[in-house]
Formats: structure tokens, C-alpha cells, sequence
């Protein structure tokens, strides 16, 4: 145990401080090993970013550049009612997804925080949601929904309404989309906070139980103020994620009705692949790369101090 | 209910608290217990479960209301369908591509992590930082700028560009787990096997790789589950019938069978139960990875 930690804090190091600059024929090698990493990335990951940038600039006919527009398609991107629709739609669905993933992952957390049989296999339970294919899920979350399934009719008809359609109305379409978010990604939000309540030494609690705190008491004045970088990791990649998801919509609620659940990713998706509009879908795809590397950049500061929370 | 950081209660006789009154309530606190796992399982498997059991439904009694939760009359017609119709062409394709994607981001990304794990170099720091930038990007932020790229050197709507774009989105978290199943290992091996006359090379094939079996499980898992789940990319990228994956063909099935969900719940069920059975043979590797990415734990 002590040894892996002795390799934790030089790992650590290693991160802050570069170790000094040499040529060396080690330093050959590394290069050498590490350069099919950097091929790649640079290949399927930078280069599409930078021609997207370029062809950001252009009146694009078939992937033909046409004529030189400057800013004009952010300009075309940014007026467009569908793109600020899908804004709206974005942040709505962002918002109450964070909350419920958040809050339903911190309830699993804790609930399942002890190491019993009972737990690990419901741990395993919870994440079978996680581990499957997005869009399969959504499928089967459509078929639930759907009235064809005559679940509904089934819940919902002591209550007079079995002829109600949940993703006809834009409201509770919105709704349906956020607890197709919250069934699949409240896991990833458990394992992360799941990992932060581990790392809380035991001694804490114990000292408060005989200073006299309750169980609420302990939960606010010591579990959240210790688990503040990993909720906020959880946060910053959850709200990466669901900025950018389009899979929810396209299979759940097509981005109907009335567009009221289609989001920016959804957005992106019809102008760059139904409409071919790739200079515009380019354009789009940048202004929300660019709010993705401020998030990006919030999860590296966070991800260097939540290292230091390793036990 | 357990609290964080309760520990173990110390086997002693019951205090005298403990009176018949406590016994009742510690009995009632268990079932409570049991009733929320039972309920925190039921809308997690519940999608999936109402969805096998649809699949096995004859077409007549899907849509049959008040709906059976359990098929009286359990039938696999629409798989039967689904593979007179072809799905294992796309079930092949899949399970190609994941493969390969596994092997390429396996050996690229252990080349890559023993170099940061062991070697002194410049701009350690700065790759390390850009292997955890680069698993924080969104897919869908980079799709458009992508397909333009691809089929500038015509690469889109081939496997060959699906396996290589997942090994590129894959490669970061291959080796930043890796990166830190490495560093664990005794150094005093790879020094010995250094002294022994052992290259850089032979030390990561003949000393690191065979000791670092868990590692490369857990990494290789999660660029097969990405492959053979990915929704997003392949439907992007792919066109022709031939070349689609799983996930574009279950997708095109909504069109084609429209609200006829037999065939599409069969299709749903062929997708996951791999992945669920996988899961759960691995599933602590799984949690490792996923720890590993954010937090240690």
C-alpha cells in the first residue's frame, strides 16, 4: 500500500514538474513511442478541427468551397431561429438533467456506499443502463413511451388520461428526454462521487458522531464540503456530455414537437448531414467547440486537484 | 441504511437499548432497504426487460391491451426476421471493427503510456495534459468537420475509417489507464531486464505487457464497448448498406419497421446482450476504468 502510494506522489510530481530538458537517446525512443499517439490524434482529431474551421469560412455547394464569406456563416448560424430554439432547448434540457443526474447519483452513492454483496451487485445493476448502447436505449425508452405499448394506458388511465401521448406535447417531451438522460447517466454521476465518498477518511464521521452531529449535520458540514472537486468533476463532464448528445433526441423524440426537443447537437446533425449545409454546420460546430473548451479546460484544473484527493 | 464511514460495529452482547422495539425497527429499516433496491433495479432494467419480453411476443399480442409483462406465448419470429433479412452481415461488421479498434488502440496506446510511464523526456507534461484534454471531447463537436475530412481522402464510408476513428477516440483513455497501471508495476523488473540486455522494446513486450493483464483488459473493454455501441460516428460516416454497423442498421430499422416493434425490440435485445454479458464478466474493470478517468478510488 505504501509502496503504491511512494509511486503515486512520484507520478504526481511528474505531472507538475517537467523533468529537465536533455537529449538523450532515451528521450529518441520516448518520441518513438509516443509518435504513432500523436499521428493519430493529430490525424482524426486536430485535422478535422482545423479544415472545419476553414470550411467554416466558405459558402460550401457539395463540399465544393464556393465562395469566401468570412463570418458570414456565424452571422447566418446565430440569426437562425432553429439554431436559437435549439439553444433554449439545450439549455433546458441541460439544466434539469444535471440536476436530476447529479441528485440521483449522490443518493446511489451513498446509498451504495458500504462494500456489502448486496451493493456491488447493485452497483452492477445500476450501470447496466451506462454500459449500453445509447441508442438502443433510447429506442427502448421510445417504446416505453409510446402509446402502442399500452403501458401508459395502463399507469396513467386510472387517472382519465390513457389517451395521453407523452411525447406529443412539447412539456412533457422535454420531460421524457431528461429521464432518458437521468436513467443512463445518473450511473456515471454514482461511480465518480462514489469514488470521492472513499476517499473521506472515516475518522471524520467518528469524531463528529461524538461531538454530537446528526446525520444531516455530518452530510453537509463534512461529506459535501469533501466531495466539492468530484461533484464538480462529475458536473463539468456531465454537462460536456449532455451539451453535445444528440443520440436522445434523434431516437427518443425526433426533436419534435415543434422542434421544442431539439437540441444544438440535434441542430448541427440536420444542418451538416440532412441539409448539407456544411459550411453553416462547421460554423455551428466551432461555436460549440469553443464553449466545450472552456469545459474542457474547467475539467484539466479540477483533474489535477482531484488527483491529489487519491487515498 | 449504511453512512459513509460507519465502521464495522464491534461483535459484543446487545446493549440494553437494544430492546424488542429496536429489533422491529432495524427489521423495518431492512425491508425498507430491499423495497428501494427493488425499485432503483426495476427502473434500471425495466426498459430492457419490457423490451426482451416484447421481442418474444408474436406480433398479435404486442399491441394487446391490458399488455402481458411476461409473453404466454413466447416466440423468436422476429429474429427469425431479422437474420432471414441479413442483421448478421451488420452484427460481422460490428464485430469487426471493434476488434481491430481494440488491437490498434491497444498497441499504439501501451507504446505511447510505457513511454510516459517510464522514459525522461521533453513535453511529458504537456502530452500528458493533452491525453486528458482529448478525453474530454464531445464526439458529435468534432462529426462535421470530420466527415468533411474523410471524404476529402476518401475514407468515410469504409470500416477501415470507422476502425481508425475509433481508435483515435479510444486512444486517450487506453493510455491514460495504462499510464497509471504501468507506473504500478515493481520498476525493479524492467531494470533487470534492462541490464539483461533487454531494448526498450523487448523490456515493454517480454516484462511489462504479461504483467499487466487487468490493465490492458480493462482499456481493451472500453474501446469494444465504444466500437460496438457507437451510434453517432458510424451513422455519420457510413452510407452503403454493406459497410453499416449494428447500431446505423438498428437505427434504419425504426424507418423501415416503423411501429412495428418486434423486429426492432429483437434488434435492441441482439445489440445488448453481448455488451450485458461482457459487462458482467468484467464488470470490475469496468469500474476501474471509469474511477481512473476521473478520480482514483
Amino acid at each position: 500500500m505504501s509502496g503504491e502510494r511512494a509511486i503515486e506522489t512520484k507520478e504526481r510530481q511528474g505531472l507538475r514538474r517537467p523533468p529537465k530538458a536533455r537529449r538523450s537517446p532515451e528521450a529518441a525512443t520516448a518520441w518513438g513511442f509516443v509518435l504513432p499517439l500523436v499521428v493519430a490524434e493529430l490525424a482524426f482529431v486536430a485535422a478535422p478541427l482545423a479544415l472545419g474551421a476553414w470550411y467554416s469560412l466558405f459558402r460550401v455547394d457539395y463540399f465544393e468551397l464556393t465562395q469566401f464569406r468570412g463570418l458570414g456563416n456565424y452571422w447566418t448560424v446565430l440569426t437562425s431561429t432553429m439554431v436559437q430554439q435549439s439553444l433554449v432547448a439545450t439549455l433546458l434540457f441541460s439544466a434539469f438533467s444535471l440536476l436530476f443526474t447529479v441528485g440521483l447519483g449522490m443518493a446511489l452513492a451513498l446509498r451504495l456506499e458500504a462494500d456489502t454483496r448486496t451493493n456491488t451487485w447493485m452497483r452492477a445493476i445500476v450501470l447496466v443502463p451506462y454500459v449500453i448502447s445509447m441508442l438502443v436505449g433510447s429506442l427502448l425508452l421510445r417504446w416505453i413511451y409510446s402509446r402502442d405499448a399500452g403501458l401508459s394506458g395502463l399507469l396513467l388511465g386510472p387517472f382519465g388520461l390513457a389517451d395521453f401521448s407523452l411525447l406529443a406535447d412539447p412539456a412533457t417531451a422535454m420531460a421524457a428526454l431528461v429521464s432518458n438522460a437521468v436513467w443512463r447517466d445518473s450511473a456515471f454521476a454514482m461511480i465518480v462521487l462514489l469514488a470521492g465518498l472513499k476517499a473521506i477518511p472515516g475518522q471524520l464521521y467518528a469524531a463528529a458522531r461524538v461531538d454530537g452531529a446528526g446525520p444531516w449535520m455530518r452530510f453537509t458540514r463534512i461529506t459535501l464540503p469533501l466531495l466539492r472537486v468530484p461533484i464538480l468533476i462529475a458536473v463539468v463532464r456531465l454537462l460536456i456530455h449532455f451539451v453535445n448528445v444528440l443520440t436522445f433526441a434523434l431516437v427518443l423524440t425526433g426533436g419534435g414537437p415543434n422542434n421544442a426537443t431539439q437540441t444544438t447537437g440535434l441542430a448541427m446533425y440536420r444542418l451538416g448531414f440532412v441539409d448539407f449545409r456544411i459550411g453553416e454546420a462547421n460554423a455551428l460546430a466551432l461555436l460549440v467547440f469553443v464553449f466545450n473548451l472552456i469545459m474542457i479546460g474547467a475539467n484539466l484544473v479540477l483533474f489535477r486537484r482531484g488527483r491529489s484527493l487519491s487515498p | 441504511m449504511t453512512r459513509p464511514g460507519t465502521t464495522p460495529r464491534p461483535a459484543a452482547a446487545p446493549p440494553a437499548h437494544r430492546t424488542r422495539s429496536w429489533r422491529r425497527r432495524r427489521a423495518g429499516r431492512r425491508l425498507g432497504g430491499l423495497a428501494a433496491d427493488l425499485l432503483i433495479a426495476a427502473v434500471a432494467l425495466g426498459p430492457i426487460l419490457w423490451g426482451l419480453s416484447t421481442s418474444l411476443k408474436p406480433a398479435s399480442e404486442i399491441l394487446a391491451y391490458p399488455p402481458e409483462l411476461v409473453p404466454s406465448r413466447p416466440t423468436l419470429e422476429h429474429y427469425a426476421l431479422l437474420f432471414t433479412t441479413g442483421i448478421h452481415r451488420f452484427v460481422l461488421n460490428s464485430a469487426v471493427v471493434s476488434v481491430v479498434a481494440v488491437l490498434l488502440s491497444l498497441a499504439i496506446g501501451s507504446l505511447a503510456a510505457y513511454a510516459l510511464a517510464r522514459l525522461r523526456f521533453r513535453g511529458k507534461t504537456a502530452l500528458l495534459f493533452g491525453v486528458v484534454a482529448l478525453m474530454s471531447i464531445p464526439l458529435p463537436s468534432v462529426l462535421v468537420p470530420t466527415f468533411t475530412l474523410l471524404t476529402s481522402v476518401g475514407l468515410a464510408d469504409s470500416l477501415t475509417g470507422l476502425a481508425l476513428l475509433y481508435t483515435a477516440y479510444q486512444l486517450p483513455i487506453v493510455v491514460w489507464l495504462l499510464y497509471g497501471y504501468f507506473g504500478s508495476l515493481p520498476i525493479e523488473l524492467e531494470q533487470a531486464a534492462r541490464i539483461d540486455g533487454c531494448s526498450r522494446i523487448e523490456t515493454l513486450r517480454k516484462v511489462v505487457l504479461p504483467l499487466s493483464g487487468p490493465g490492458l483488459v480493462a482499456a481493451g473493454l472500453f474501446v469494444l464497448t465504444f466500437a460496438w455501441n457507437d451510434f453517432v460516428v458510424a451513422v455519420v460516416m457510413v452510407s452503403s448498406e454493406s459497410v453499416k454497423t449494428l447500431p446505423v442498421a438498428i437505427y434504419g430499422y425504426l424507418g423501415f419497421y416503423g411501429r412495428d416493434w418486434g423486429p426492432l425490440t429483437a434488434s435492441a435485445m441482439l445489440s445488448i446482450l453481448p455488451v450485458i454479458a461482457v459487462f458482467l464478466l468484467f464488470q470490475r474493470y469496468f469500474l476501474s476504468g471509469m474511477t481512473g478517468g476521473s478520480i482514483k478510488g
